[in-house]
């Protein structure tokens, strides 16, 4: 019997191991930083040759097609390289804007490819080297975006790297930068710049020297070349105030409301406690801010009493039903708030914040114990109980 | 009789479950009837650091059977029921700064009653200041820790790392822009601030309870530090700055020794530097440094004096201390084990020991329970409401001396 148990254990034991060991082997390929090159001859007329990757589960590479454009190498003619991601296997080689490309060519394991275009319908794939001297390093690489000013004509990067002077270009006015939909102009450079000039119309107009962090960023240029930047997609901060509703405990005097954005930090006002929340309908105060707040704070008799942080969706109306410092409710949609009371949990919210459900979980433990304690009485007494019958029979 | 009889097991069922109920409440820890080779300690660290703990207490088995458990209310838990025999661990392991309270509350023994003084003298200096109050060694140190400047070399190469905290603000002026930051730090919280103001000689409180709030040279250093907090995001709690850092939105940052797996794990080649040297004092930022170690309660001192020996022995051990160091980038506390190369090949546990030279042991007197939250409010009015420093300061400093004197 033993042996039987002791089999069932081991099997379970090995069960429990092996699926254990799935997800941490599918993670570790998905997180693989390993990199392939992939080099690509192409016919003259295909200009800015790109290169679409993808593995067997359909994960992209790159996030939109036309893929990632490959880097010439200077000195091997007429090739161009690009490193992708060890487990794409998959490749489409695309120029022109994606306007020729070629059929999807399957690749070989992690190996380094070189591929020979000679038309759309004629690629041949070999991992035999056919390109002189080292594949020059991966770097990896950063997007600068830039909008200028309409009188500035193929707006071009130009790149270098302080104090030691490296230029990404050959020679000024550097790369042309690439048109978006979105009216954004784009080109990437290797991590090490930290310093760039946007110019237009063959050079003639140019910004000042910016510098920069290797990071991807948004620079906006007027008529003069007078430039901006900013780390964050201006055209995503554009996101309409929100109203914030707050029902507060009745023993918070004057309760003011505190609101930035994590993790940048961005305060909503100048200065703590926040401002002051105003009356507003059917017994709820509000205040409006700005869209792109994701943290609140409610407070009251001058910031001594307070919620902890509050994370909020950005860019949606809030209701905000607090009993105490510890204890509070969000929702999305007005809920339904007994007024009556000093502040009651509200049916439909969508949203149970961490700190209740953690108060509730642990409140409930020497609950459930002492049920299943008592349970257990109640059978011995049964027991006790029956075991007397029988006797008394 | 059949009446009796239930109504007596009744009444052993409402005593059962009420007892149950108290023990529950109490994290089911009865040692009212666990012998003398059992010792329960608690504790509140990660995985890593109790993973090398209990390794190590293992090895006592079968003479004694420790039992590590983790509590994350450990602090008050102990202030509710140190006293109490039936309830209360027999060790602890935890930070040297609530010393005095539970030195005052009685519920604590020396560690000398079980080791003799001239065996701790293997431990640096510093870690045995911290665990000293009133004379009396309460802690057996085995690590410690401290803030450390830390930067991220994609945007702050080596040479260019701050010496000065004057070059720290050129710096800043420099590489603040865009939504990125050149530094930033948890500028209003007061373990964070604690450097600033030790940097300028003043003081949070100084040995004897006495709170420096409202002194020359802490108002100094609160006015100084303000320029730096300009140039810093307003919201400046844990998680933000610790994820401004982590994702490259700020070149540097001063956090403890505990950021640095999180940013190499995202990716980061992370640089560990001295603390820059505030060109007003000439002393560097000068953080509180906190060390970890066990502390024995003085009922097992005196009804398991055994065990709770050799659990200290083994905890003298220096392996422990080098284990530690490997596996979560602990400091030892031990001088002895900064000649061994397992822990002069870590960059950051040797940073720490170079910042040890300045730092300043975390008050252990009782009077500190009170001063986190006054000097953090003293904090938000002068950094994020924009008060006036000396007015604040000197409300602060009143606002202390009347919650120690309601202490006493």
């Amino acid at each position: 019997m033993s042996k039987v148990i002791k089999r069932v254990a081991t099997f379970c034991f090995m069960a429990v191991l092996l699926i254990a060991m799935i997800p941490q082997t599918i993670k570790a390929d998905e997180t693989s930083d390993a990199k392939k090159a992939v080099y690509v001859q192409v016919p003259k007329d295909w200009e800015a040759p790109c290169v679409w990757a993808w593995d067997d589960d359909g994960n992209n590479a790159f996030e939109a097609w036309p893929g990632e454009e490959m880097d010439a190498d200077t000195t091997n003619e007429g090739w161009y390289y690009i490193w992708v991601p060890a487990w794409a296997n998959h490749v489409i080689v695309n120029a022109n804007e994606g306007n020729v490309q070629t059929a999807e060519q399957v690749l070989e394991g992690e190996k380094d490819c070189w591929i020979t275009v000679t038309g759309a319908d004629n690629a041949n794939v070999t991992y035999d080297k056919q390109t002189k001297g080292k594949t020059p390093e991966y770097v990896e690489k950063f997007a600068i975006h830039a909008k200028v000013d309409d009188s500035w004509k193929n707006p071009c990067l130009w790149a270098w790297s302080v104090p030691d002077g490296t230029n990404v270009f050959d020679k000024w006015p550097g790369m042309e930068m690439k048109q978006n939909d979105n009216g954004w102009y784009t080109a990437k450079v290797p991590v090490w710049v930290n310093s760039i000039i946007i110019n237009a119309n063959d050079g003639s107009v140019q910004t000042e020297d910016i510098s920069i962090d290797a990071a991807e960023v948004w620079v906006t240029v007027d008529a003069d070349g007078k430039a901006e930047f900013s780390y964050t997609d201006p055209d995503k901060q554009e996101v309409p105030n929100i109203t914030v509703h707050v029902m507060a405990p009745s023993d918070w005097d004057s309760p003011c409301l505190w609101a930035w954005s994590a993790p940048d930090g961005t305060n909503a006002f100048g200065s703590w406690p926040g401002e002051a929340l105003e009356e507003g309908e059917n017994g709820w105060l509000v205040k409006e801010v700005p869209g792109w707040v994701n943290s609140l704070i409610v407070n009251g008799n001058e910031g001594s009493v307070q919620t902890s942080d509050i994370s909020v969706d950005t860019g949606k109306d809030v209701w905000l039903a607090v009993k105490d410092a510890e204890n509070f409710e969000v929702s999305y949609e007005e809920p339904r708030v007994d007024t009556t009371e000093d502040v009651q949990a509200t049916e439909d919210a969508t949203e149970a914040p961490e700190v209740t459900e953690k108060s509730d979980s642990s409140n409930a433990m020497p609950i459930i114990l002492m049920i299943v304690v008592a349970a257990v009485v109640i059978v011995v007494i049964v027991v006790v109980i029956k075991k007397k019958k029988a006797k008394n029979k | 009789m059949r009446k009796k009889v239930r109504s007596k097991l009744m009444s052993m069922a409402l005593v059962f479950t009420m007892a149950a109920g108290l023990l529950s409440g109490c994290g089911g820890n009865n040692v009212a009837e666990a012998d003398k080779n059992t010792i329960t300690i608690w504790h509140d660290k990660e995985d890593a650091v109790a993973e090398v703990l209990q390794k190590k207490l293992e090895e006592l088995e079968p003479d004694v059977h420790v039992v590590l458990e983790k509590k994350s209310d450990l602090t008050e838990s102990l202030k509710m029921i140190g006293s109490d025999p039936k309830a209360a661990p027999d060790m602890y392991f935890f930070a040297h700064d609530k010393i005095g309270v539970y030195a005052e509350m009685g519920i604590l023994a020396p560690i000398t009653d079980i080791i003799p003084k001239e065996e701790l003298n293997v431990y640096m200096d510093n870690t045995l200041e911290a665990a000293t109050y009133k004379g009396e060694i309460y802690q057996l140190p085995v690590y410690y820790e401290t803030l450390l400047f830390m930067y991220n070399r994609r945007y702050m190469k080596d040479d260019e790392v701050p010496k000065t905290t004057e070059e720290l603000y050129q710096y800043m002026q420099d590489n603040t822009a865009g939504g990125h930051y050149g530094f930033v730090e948890q500028h209003s919280t007061p373990y964070y601030a604690a450097g600033w103001i030790n940097g300028f000689d003043g003081t949070i409180l100084s040995d004897d309870g006495t709170p420096g709030l409202d002194s020359e040279e802490t108002i100094a250093a609160l006015k100084y530090h303000k320029k730096f907090v300009d140039l810093m995001p307003g919201e400046t709690e844990y998680a933000t700055v610790n994820t401004l850092f982590k994702e490259g939105m700020a070149h540097s940052t001063i956090a403890g020794p505990w950021l640095v797996p999180t940013v190499r794990a995202n990716g980061m080649d992370v640089g560990v530097a001295s603390m820059p040297v505030i060109d007003e004092t000439g002393n560097p930022i000068s953080p509180y440094m906190g060390v970890q170690g066990i502390h024995v309660l003085k009922n097992a001192a005196e009804n398991k004096k055994s065990a709770v020996e050799k659990v200290l022995r083994a905890l003298m051990d220096p392996e422990v201390e080098v284990d530690l160091a490997k596996a979560s980038g602990c400091a030892p506390a031990m001088e002895s084990c900064y000649e061994m190369d397992e822990v002069t090949s870590d960059e950051v546990v040797m940073a720490m020991r170079d910042t040890a030279e300045h730092v300043i042991p975390m008050p252990n007197v009782p009077e500190m329970d009170v001063m986190w939250t006054v000097v953090g409010n003293l904090l938000t009015d002068v950094n994020m409401s924009g008060k006036d420093v000396t007015e604040s300061a000197k409300a602060a400093q009143q606002e202390a001396l009347q919650l120690i004197e309601s202490m006493r």
